[in-house]
């Protein structure tokens, strides 16, 4: 237990965030009148709801005690982000089949119980099916292999 | 009759034989996610969804909604047998279902489950071919200001039925909607909060951000935790159930098929919600309660007939009003705008093959599944050996196809991946994603007609209340909001969610 609820803390603040971004963001778009709005309106409205909330949360979870901020397992969201990431990057250069298989290794390896060289099975039969599938048979327009 | 004629014009269109497969493809991707634990199958929607493209909107309905039908019928086989949930909504077929298998009767309690699923899919898909016309035909009187008011009671509803806290529920929503708004105002022209990139002129990539707070997030969080399960070794010996325990499921299935079918039209409802409430209403109903929870065949049969009749009215709301009452159907709105058409009560006149021929499809899609689910049980059964750690990097590589495949950008690719360390963060601080979703895809459609409405009345808000129907829903929603504060639901609502 800690003497803040630190998750609701988290959220309010992040509530907040959200809302002087999208208020900074939306500084200069009209409001219009209550007949006829501007595109500033609704957006001004919502960003204010959102962070009346979030002081609300927030507040809130300063005279509350709760647990302490959940533990994160940073290895599987280190992994798999990286393996998303990787993808983005790489397919429009190095082609379905050779991305594929680099992001499978990756993200496999995020758990705990993977075996090197089952990972690698999987990786090759990965990219052959997707291949197969995306490519070949639903004809989505990606390169196959590396583009040079 | 008119809907004899109607219904013969859905399966006109279910029953040719591209449709029929795409039908039978939609159940068995339905029932093999539903059978493994960790994958959903909003999950699988989002995934599917950009592959939709380039197929015809009533054969990509179809099969979409064929997922989420079929995930209903392999959840309660992982529940009965592994005593794992396959989906939420089988959280309470585990309860008696895995008692069942355990005293030798796995047989009889899949049984009863597919039957009491497709005897509620039977009537479930009769109740929307029923209701939808004249919901239809309401609709169409409805004016800017009621679809506003019809909205607002859609996201209290989703509020209400979020589990967790409720205020966290309502922040989610207004961010859900103020991230739809992203993107030029129709109305100006003028581009808002798109941080001068050209790409998220259109608003920010739906299909991205449903995979990432939904797929990708998933996989962040369900990798941290420990992944064996321990299958029951059963001999499916005997598959039927007797002649008794038939009769004595029987008003279990017909009370879960009734409770199902209002609870899934709800908006927030659907599947999930009805088995609890089957489940408790059976329990309080039952001369022996003392049984449930040691193996009780109507502790089967009820939730699972509930299960299913609210998976599929949970479709009525979509489309007879263009109005999604949860995550999924938000989903389905994403479809058909993928596909070019606007969902909505013109629909049903406009495209009457692709409303009929998805209802149709129902009816087929369940028959199917009865057939997929008992004799081939074993299959299933031996698909829940496959270990998580070989299936979730093929799930990671076709997120990552789904989402480029949109509109082939790179964009898209980090709008997933920030959506799921996003969607990390919510499941961490307690914050359900669901309302989010739901926001998101109505925040435009909403502003649009705030915006018409006030216009009309010049910019006076008593437009909402004057107009009857729009009165009414606003009504609705009050007494929804007070329903939800009264301290004594508050307690049992956080009861219900325990589980």
């Amino acid at each position: 237990m800690t003497r803040v609820n630190t998750a609701d803390l988290a959220f309010g603040l992040f509530l907040m965030s959200v809302a002087a971004v999208a208020l900074y963001l939306i500084a200069d778009l009209p409001m219009g009148s209550t007949s006829r709005m501007g595109p500033g309106y609704v957006p001004r409205a919502l960003a204010v709801m959102i962070a009346l909330i979030g002081a609300f949360i927030a507040g809130r979870a300063l005279v509350t005690t709760g647990e302490a901020f959940p533990e994160i397992a940073w290895r599987p969201i280190l992994l798999v982000g990286a393996a998303v990431g990787l993808f983005g990057l790489l397919l429009p250069r190095l082609g379905l089949a050779a991305t594929a298989f680099i992001v499978v290794l990756v993200a496999g390896s995020a758990s705990k119980d993977m075996r090197w060289r089952e990972l690698l099975l999987i990786a090759a039969l990965l990219s052959t099916f997707a291949v197969l599938l995306f490519v070949k048979a639903l004809g989505l327009p990606m390169p196959i292999w590396p583009v040079v | 009759m008119d809907l004899i004629a109607n219904l013969a014009t859905g399966f006109g269109v279910a029953l040719t034989p591209a449709n029929l497969a795409f039908c039978f493809l939609g159940v068995l991707i339905g029932t093999l996610v539903g059978v493994l634990p960790g994958i959903a199958p909003i999950t699988t929607i989002a995934i599917l969804l950009p592959f939709t493209f380039t197929l015809p909107p009533a054969s990509a309905m179809i099969m979409l909604s064929g997922i989420f039908y079929g995930a209903q019928y392999g959840g309660s086989t992982t529940a009965i047998l592994v005593n794992l949930p396959g989906e939420s909504s089988s959280i309470v077929t585990c309860l008696d279902g895995h008692q069942m298998a355990k005293q030798g009767r796995a047989g009889p309690a899949l049984a009863i489950a597919a039957i009491a699923s497709f005897f509620a899919g039977t009537i479930a898909t009769i109740i929307i071919a029923v209701a939808s016309v004249p919901l239809s035909a309401l609709a169409l009187k409805f004016t800017a200001a009621e679809y506003f008011s019809l909205m607002v009671l859609g996201l209290t509803g989703s509020i209400a039925l979020a589990h967790g806290s409720a205020v966290k529920a309502v922040a989610m929503v207004l961010l859900g909607l103020l991230l739809g708004l992203v993107g030029i105002d129709v109305n100006t022209g003028l581009p808002r909060m798109t941080l001068g990139i050209g790409e998220l002129g259109d608003g920010i990539g739906f299909v991205a951000i449903a995979i990432g707070l939904f797929g990708i997030s998933e996989l962040m969080i369900a990798l941290s935790r420990p992944q064996d399960r321990t299958l029951l070794s059963v001999a499916l010996s005997q598959l039927w159930p007797s002649r008794k325990e038939l009769k004595d499921c029987l008003p279990a299935m017909l009370r879960g098929t009734a409770i199902g079918s209002v609870l899934g039209v709800l908006p927030g409802g659907g599947a999930a919600l009805s088995s609890f409430a089957s489940y408790a209403v059976e329990k309080k109903t039952s001369a022996t309660p003392e049984r449930f929870g040691r193996g009780a065949i109507e502790g089967v049969a009820g939730p699972e007939a509930a299960n299913n009749a609210g998976a599929q009215t949970s479709f009525i709301p979509l489309l007879t009003l263009g109005i999604p009452g949860n995550a999924i159907m938000a989903l389905m709105v994403g479809a058909l705008m993928i596909q070019g058409i606007q969902p909505g009560p013109q629909v049903m006149t406009a495209q009457p093959q692709l409303f009929w021929g998805v209802i149709a499809s129902m009816w087929l899609g369940n028959l199917m599944l009865v057939i997929l689910n008992l004799p081939l049980v074993g299959l299933w059964v031996s698909l829940l050996r496959v270990p998580y750690r070989i299936l979730f990097p093929a799930i990671a590589l076709f997120c990552c196809i789904g989402t480029y495949s949109i509109s082939n950008s790179q964009m898209d690719i980090g709008l997933m991946l920030l959506f799921a360390l996003v969607g990390v963060f919510f499941v961490k601080v307690g914050a359900e994603p669901a309302p989010f979703i739901l926001g998101f895809i109505l925040g435009p459609l909403m502003e649009e007609n705030f915006r018409r409405a006030m216009n009309l009345s010049r910019g006076d808000p008593m437009v909402f209340v004057e107009r009857p129907i729009s009165a009414a829903l606003l009504v609705l929603t009050a007494l929804l909001l007070v329903v939800l504060i009264l301290p004594a639901v508050r307690a049992k609502r956080e009861e219900v969610f325990q589980e």
